[in-house]
């Protein structure tokens, strides 16, 4: 049968301003807990209905906002070392030549590297992302458009561009891009030129003997004078000479007054 | 990605080393397996106990946090696990764990609850039934296994995921962190909500007599449960 609970006395205590139903609803058959999904009477229905969550609506929407990178990104110790590695190459080399770089076999890639030690040239693979910030700090701004695919570095602490070439020319993977020589930057055919230099000594003698043209001229021109003097006295004596024995002047005549 | 020409530049950034996760604060228990549990309690009950379903209702009290271990299952509704469930667990847990690695702990008692049912084809009356089972007790937000030891949540969450699937009840695999996480983001909920009318302002104050449509209990439950249901989306 229909079973009225009398709530008012224990939920006074509970909240005094509030009135309590003197009848609760307890006409339908099922329990409180059931198996199924009990129906609900539609005032509850309702009342949930109104007391749903509702999330808050910002006046700009966060998509509309600026994103932001996540910060605080913790540098790796093994990043500051290939770091340093890069400056510690760059500071002692004075040549160094930035290459494109396509897939070789691994046997290739050690031939190649043998073939450039014999000229004391050292082949670096290096990352892009460890390289870049280390070219934007040094003196090697302009150097930053290499530095964009797969590349290699060969560095010496020599300028031997000529066996450096030489070597490139013989492995078609490997491509040169630029070159920093003795800090200046070379294109491809910068560096085609700089190989086709002279070495140092001769040129430097070369040097030496144009500089020093002038300064030995110096006693020939002085000297031009009486060297001309000297060679027509010398020319004339030949040709009195000549005369001479051919008519046999007389000896009385040969000291002729003049 | 394209670069200058629309040539793909592939790119192979640096790698990152991860360090291994750090294990050292994990005590085993002496059995790393699962407890056998009995169907009947050692003590059988001679009397018959009524049915109680407010056993089922309303949140857990206890076992709702982690103790041993570090991933479990997470009962998202009430219900009553019988020796089937048990057994199901055991063997699942059992058979997916590493037990040199690896442990699982009961956190719910063996059945303790005594159910009753009458013979089939038989009309109504006739005092109540014999004892036909025995019962444990879920309420919703209790843990009811725990997996520990040297494993990510990754690993455990494929085993606990098929078994939450197969208990009577909706449940979850969860971590302690996905708990903390959880339960952060219900009480960020109820903050930020901007609604200013909720189930618990209504009842308390029983605004438009709405307290004759709801039971005494809706105080306590505030409208997220219903019967042995717990309605996840309501705030």
């Amino acid at each position: 049968g229909a079973g009225a609970g009398v709530g008012a006395g224990a939920g006074a205590e509970r909240c005094p301003a509030a009135w309590l139903p003197a009848l609760q609803l307890l006409r339908r058959g099922s329990k409180a807990v059931t198996r199924h999904w009990k129906a609900m009477h539609f005032q509850r229905q309702k009342l949930l209905a109104l007391t749903e969550y509702l999330p808050p609506r910002p006046a700009v929407p966060p998509r509309c906002l600026p994103r932001h990178t996540p910060e605080g990104h913790q540098e790796d110790g093994y990043v500051r070392v290939l770091r340093r590695q890069v400056e510690e190459t760059l500071r002692s080399s004075r040549m160094v030549a930035v290459c494109q770089y396509n897939s070789m076999a691994d046997e290739d890639v050690v031939t190649l590297r043998h073939f450039l030690r014999k000229h004391n040239i050292h082949v670096k693979f290096f990352l892009n992302e460890v390289v870049r910030p280390v070219l934007a700090q040094s003196k090697y701004r302009n150097l930053l458009p290499l530095f964009v695919c797969r590349n290699i570095l060969l560095v010496s602490p020599e300028t031997r561009a000529r066996e450096m070439l030489r070597v490139l020319k013989g492995v078609p993977q490997v491509n040169l891009l630029g070159a920093c020589i003795d800090d200046t930057i070379l294109s491809r055919q910068g560096v085609e030129n700089f190989a086709r230099l002279p070495p140092l000594e001769a040129s430097q003698g070369q040097t030496v003997a144009a500089l020093s043209l002038l300064s030995s001229q110096t006693s020939s021109l002085l000297q031009q004078g009486p060297a001309h003097l000297t060679a027509l006295l010398d020319e004339h004596i030949r040709q009195l000479r000549e005369a001479g024995e051919s008519t046999e002047p007389p000896p009385g005549q040969s000291t002729a007054n003049d | 990605p394209a670069g200058p020409g629309g040539v793909a530049v592939p790119r192979a950034g640096l790698k990152k080393l991860a360090l291994p996760p750090d294990y050292s604060g994990i005590t085993f228990p002496e059995k790393p397996k699962l407890k056998f549990m009995d169907k009947v309690p050692a003590v059988p009950k001679v009397r018959r106990e009524p049915r109680r379903l407010r056993d089922i209702r309303g949140p857990s009290q206890v076992a709702t946090d982690f103790t041993q271990g570090q991933y479990g299952i997470l009962a998202l509704g009430g219900g009553y696990l019988h020796w089937g469930h048990f057994e199901m667990i055991r063997l699942t847990i059992g058979r997916s764990i590493d037990p040199k690695s690896m442990f699982a702990v009961w956190r719910v008692p063996a059945p303790y609850k005594s159910v009753t049912r009458k013979s089939l084809g038989h009309r109504m009356g006739g005092g109540k039934g014999p004892i036909d089972h025995y019962v444990t007790a879920v309420k919703s937000g209790r843990l009811v296994v725990e997996v520990g030891g040297r494993c990510e949540f990754e690993e455990v969450r494929p085993f606990l995921a098929r078994v939450a699937q197969k208990l009577p009840f909706p449940a979850v695999p969860v971590s302690r962190e996905s708990l903390w996480e959880m339960r952060r983001e219900e009480e960020e909920r109820r903050l930020n909500n901007q609604n200013p009318w909720t189930f618990e302002r209504v009842v308390a104050s029983n605004m438009l007599g709405m307290r004759k449509y709801l039971s005494p209990y809706d105080l306590r439950l505030k409208g997220r449960y219903w019967g042995k249901f717990f309605l996840k989306h309501r705030v």
